[in-house]
C-alpha cells in the first residue's frame, strides 16, 4: 500500500496531465457553448504543457545554471520548458483567433450557443425552401 | 553550387511577402498584384533549381544558428521535400494569378490585401512542414498552418463562414494538441527531436518503452487524420472546403490536407519506422480507413446538391486513396500515393477553379441549375470535363495512372478485394461527376437556346491557369514518366 503510494507521489504530474486531458476533451465535445469549448480546448493545451515540462524534470538535481568553479552533475533539462514557452504562445494565438469569431458569431446570430445557432440555420433554410415554393406555384 | 543558406532563402521569400504586402496594401492594386505575382514566380524558380539540384543527388541541409545536428533545428531539401515544396509553390501560383479577378468578388476591397499576406503565411508554413527534420518545429509550423487555413474560410465574414472555420479550429487543435502530446510521449523516451537521431534510438526505445512508442503512434496518428480528414475524422472538411472563397477552397483541398498526410508519413515511417508498424500490425487498420474513406467520401458527395460541397466531399474519397497508398507501406505503394497527390492537386485545383468560374459569370451553385451550362461557358465546363474525368478514372486522364498503379500496388501487397473497392469507388465517381457533366452539355430543354459555343467572358487571369491545369492533366495522363521518374526516387526515403 505504502509504496503503491509513493508510487503514485512521483507520478502525480503525469496522472494530473492525463485527467486534464480528458476534461479538456470532455468539456470540447459536450458543451454547446463555444466559449466553455475554447476553455476546453485550453485544459487540453495545460495538459500536454505539464506533461511535457514534467519530462525534464530529474529528481535531485540542479538547476541548469553553470556557475563559474562550481562542479557539475546532474542539471535538470531545460528544454522542455523553453519548448513550452512556445507552445504556450501558440495557445495565445488559438485563443485569440477563436475569441474574435465567438464575437463575430455573436454578432451575426445573437447567440454563442451552438445549437441555437444551428436552430437558426434550420430555419433560414426552410424559410429558403417556402420562398422557393411560392415562386415556383406562382 | 550554391548558397548553403538556400533553404531559408525559399522559406523566407513567402515569410517577408506577408510582411510587406499589408504595408503597400493602402496604394493601388496593380502594385499588389506584381509583388505577390513576382514573389511566387521567383519562390517558384528558386525551388525547381533546388529539385534540378536534388535530381543530380545533391542534399541541401541547414542547421539553424549552426548548433550540431541534432541538437538544434534541421532543414533538409532532398527529393521529395524539393518537389513537394515545387508542386506547393507552382499550384499556389496558378491559384493566385486566378485569384486576382476571382477574389474580390468574394471579399470586400479593404480585406483583399490580408487576403494575400494570409495565403503567403500558409505558404510559409506548408514549405515549413515539408522541409524540416524536427519535430516541434513541425508542430509549430503546423499551428501556423491550421490558423491560417482557418483564416482564409472565415475571412468572408458570413455566418457559414464563421461557423465552418470554429468547427476546423475546434477539431484541428483536438487534432494538434493530440500530436502534441504524441511528441511529448516520444521525447520523453528517446530525449531528442529531431527526426534522424530519434529514427537512430528507436530500436532501443522500442525495446525499453513499447508503451511510449505505441501511445505516441495512437496519439499521433489519431492527430494528423483530424487535420488530414482521414475518413471518420473529415466532418469540419467539407463545411470548411465549400464554404470558402474559391481561392482558398482550390489551396485548402489541393495542398493543405496533403501536408498532413506528409507529416503523417515523416512520423510513421522516418520517426516510428516500418519494422515497428509491421510489428503493431497498424498497416491493415490504416487499409480498412483509407478503404472506408474511398466509399464513403463518394457516397456522401452523391447526395449533395451544392458543387463546391460535392467537391469537399469528393476530396475525403481521394485522400482515402492516398491513405490506402500510404498505409500499403511498400514502394509501389507510396508512389501511387505520391502520384497520386500530383495528379489530385491538379485535378481538383482544376475542378474548384472552374465551379468558381461558373460561380463568378452565372452566380449558380446548385447542379440542378447546370442545365446547358456548357454553352454559356464551353470553357470552364470543359476543364470541369477533363478533371472529373480525371476523378473518375478514365484512360488518358492523370486520375486513371494514379489508380492504375495503386491496383498494382494493391496487387503486390496481397489485398487483391481492395480493387473490387477501388473499382466501385470509381463507379461511385461517375455517379456524381458525369450527370454535371451531362447536364451542362446535354440539355434537353435547350433545343431552341442559340446553340453558339463562344468563349467564355472570363479574364484572362482567370482562364489562363485553368488552361495550365487541364493541360498538365492530360499531359501526365499520357506522359506519366514525367512524374513518376522523379516520384520513383522517394519512397526509399521513407521505407
Amino acid at each position: 500500500m505504502h509504496s503503491l503510494w509513493i508510487e503514485f507521489l512521483d507520478h502525480v504530474n503525469y496522472i494530473g496531465a492525463a485527467c486534464l486531458f480528458v476534461v479538456g476533451l470532455y468539456t470540447v465535445i459536450t458543451h454547446s457553448n463555444l466559449i466553455k469549448k475554447i476553455i476546453g480546448i485550453n485544459i487540453m493545451e495545460t495538459s500536454v504543457f505539464l506533461l511535457f515540462v514534467s519530462i525534464g524534470f530529474v529528481s535531485g538535481a540542479k538547476p541548469p545554471i553553470l556557475a563559474v568553479g562550481e562542479p557539475g552533475g546532474f542539471f535538470v533539462n531545460p528544454l522542455p520548458s523553453a519548448l513550452i514557452l512556445t507552445g504556450i504562445v501558440v495557445g495565445v494565438a488559438i485563443t485569440v483567433y477563436g475569441l474574435s469569431m465567438v464575437i463575430q458569431i455573436h454578432k451575426e446570430y445573437g447567440t454563442i450557443e451552438l445549437d441555437e445557432i444551428v436552430e437558426t440555420e434550420k430555419e433560414i433554410k426552410t424559410q429558403i425552401f417556402r420562398k422557393q415554393d411560392d415562386t415556383s406555384h406562382v | 553550387m550554391f548558397s548553403i543558406h538556400l533553404p531559408v532563402i525559399v522559406l523566407l521569400i513567402p515569410l517577408v511577402t506577408a510582411l510587406i504586402i499589408p504595408v503597400i496594401a493602402d496604394r493601388n492594386s496593380a502594385l499588389l498584384q506584381f509583388v505577390v505575382g513576382s514573389a511566387m514566380i521567383l519562390a517558384t524558380l528558386l525551388v525547381a533549381i533546388a529539385l534540378s539540384g536534388t535530381l543530380r543527388g545533391e542534399i541541401f541541409t541547414y542547421y539553424f544558428g549552426d548548433w550540431l545536428p541534432g541538437l538544434g533545428i534541421e532543414f533538409i531539401i532532398n527529393v521529395f521535400s524539393g518537389f513537394m515544396s515545387l508542386l506547393v509553390l507552382f499550384m499556389a501560383t496558378l491559384i493566385l494569378f486566378y485569384a486576382f479577378k476571382d477574389i474580390s468578388h468574394d471579399l470586400p476591397e479593404h480585406l483583399i490585401p490580408y487576403y494575400y499576406t494570409l495565403i503567403f503565411l500558409m505558404l510559409f508554413a506548408m514549405i515549413g512542414m515539408i522541409y524540416t527534420n524536427d519535430l516541434f518545429n513541425l508542430y509549430v509550423f503546423m499551428e501556423i498552418l491550421s490558423l491560417t487555413s482557418c483564416a482564409i474560410v472565415s475571412i468572408k465574414r458570413t455566418g457559414k463562414n464563421l461557423l465552418a472555420s470554429i468547427k476546423y479550429l475546434m477539431q484541428g487543435t483536438i487534432g494538434s494538441v493530440s500530436i502534441l502530446m504524441g511528441i511529448a510521449f516520444i521525447y520523453m523516451a528517446s530525449g531528442h527531436l529531431n527526426i534522424s537521431t530519434i529514427a537512430e534510438t528507436m530500436p532501443a526505445i522500442w525495446a525499453a518503452h513499447p508503451q511510449n512508442v505505441l501511445i505516441a503512434l495512437g496519439f499521433m496518428l489519431t492527430g494528423f487524420g483530424i487535420k488530414a480528414a482521414v475518413f471518420p475524422l473529415h466532418t469540419w472538411l467539407p463545411d470548411a472546403h465549400s464554404t470558402a472563397p474559391t481561392p482558398s477552397s482550390a489551396l485548402l483541398s489541393g495542398l493543405v490536407v496533403k501536408i498532413y498526410l506528409f507529416a503523417m508519413m515523416k512520423v510513421m515511417f522516418q520517426v516510428i519506422g516500418i519494422d515497428i508498424l509491421r510489428e503493431v500490425g497498424i498497416q491493415f487498420f490504416l487499409v480498412l480507413f483509407a478503404v472506408a474513406g474511398m466509399i464513403m467520401g463518394s457516397v456522401f458527395a452523391i447526395g449533395q446538391k451544392d458543387l463546391k460541397r460535392i467537391l469537399a466531399y469528393s476530396s475525403v474519397a481521394q485522400i482515402g486513396y492516398i491513405m490506402l497508398g500510404i498505409a500499403l507501406a511498400s514502394p509501389s505503394g507510396l508512389n501511387a500515393a505520391f502520384f497520386h497527390v500530383v495528379s489530385h492537386a491538379l485535378m481538383k485545383g482544376a475542378l474548384f477553379l472552374s465551379a468558381g468560374a461558373i460561380i463568378y459569370n452565372t452566380g449558380k451553385r446548385n447542379v440542378d441549375d447546370f442545365n446547358g451550362i456548357g454553352y454559356r461557358m464551353p470553357f470552364s465546363m470543359t476543364v470541369f470535363t477533363i478533371a472529373a474525368f480525371g476523378m473518375i478514372g478514365i484512360p488518358g486522364v492523370s486520375g486513371f495512372i494514379s489508380k492504375w498503379y495503386l491496383s498494382m500496388a494493391v496487387m503486390e501487397g496481397g489485398h487483391p478485394w481492395i480493387l473490387l473497392v477501388i473499382l466501385f469507388s470509381s463507379f461511385l465517381n461517375s455517379m456524381y461527376y458525369l450527370p454535371i457533366v451531362i447536364k451542362g452539355f446535354l440539355c434537353a430543354e435547350c433545343e431552341g437556346s442559340p446553340n453558339v459555343m463562344g468563349r467564355d467572358s472570363l479574364p484572362a487571369s482567370m482562364w489562363i491557369p485553368m488552361a495550365i491545369m487541364a493541360f498538365l492533366i492530360i499531359l501526365f495522363g499520357l506522359f506519366p514518366q514525367l512524374i513518376m521518374n522523379i516520384t520513383g526516387q522517394m519512397p526509399h526515403l521513407f521505407l
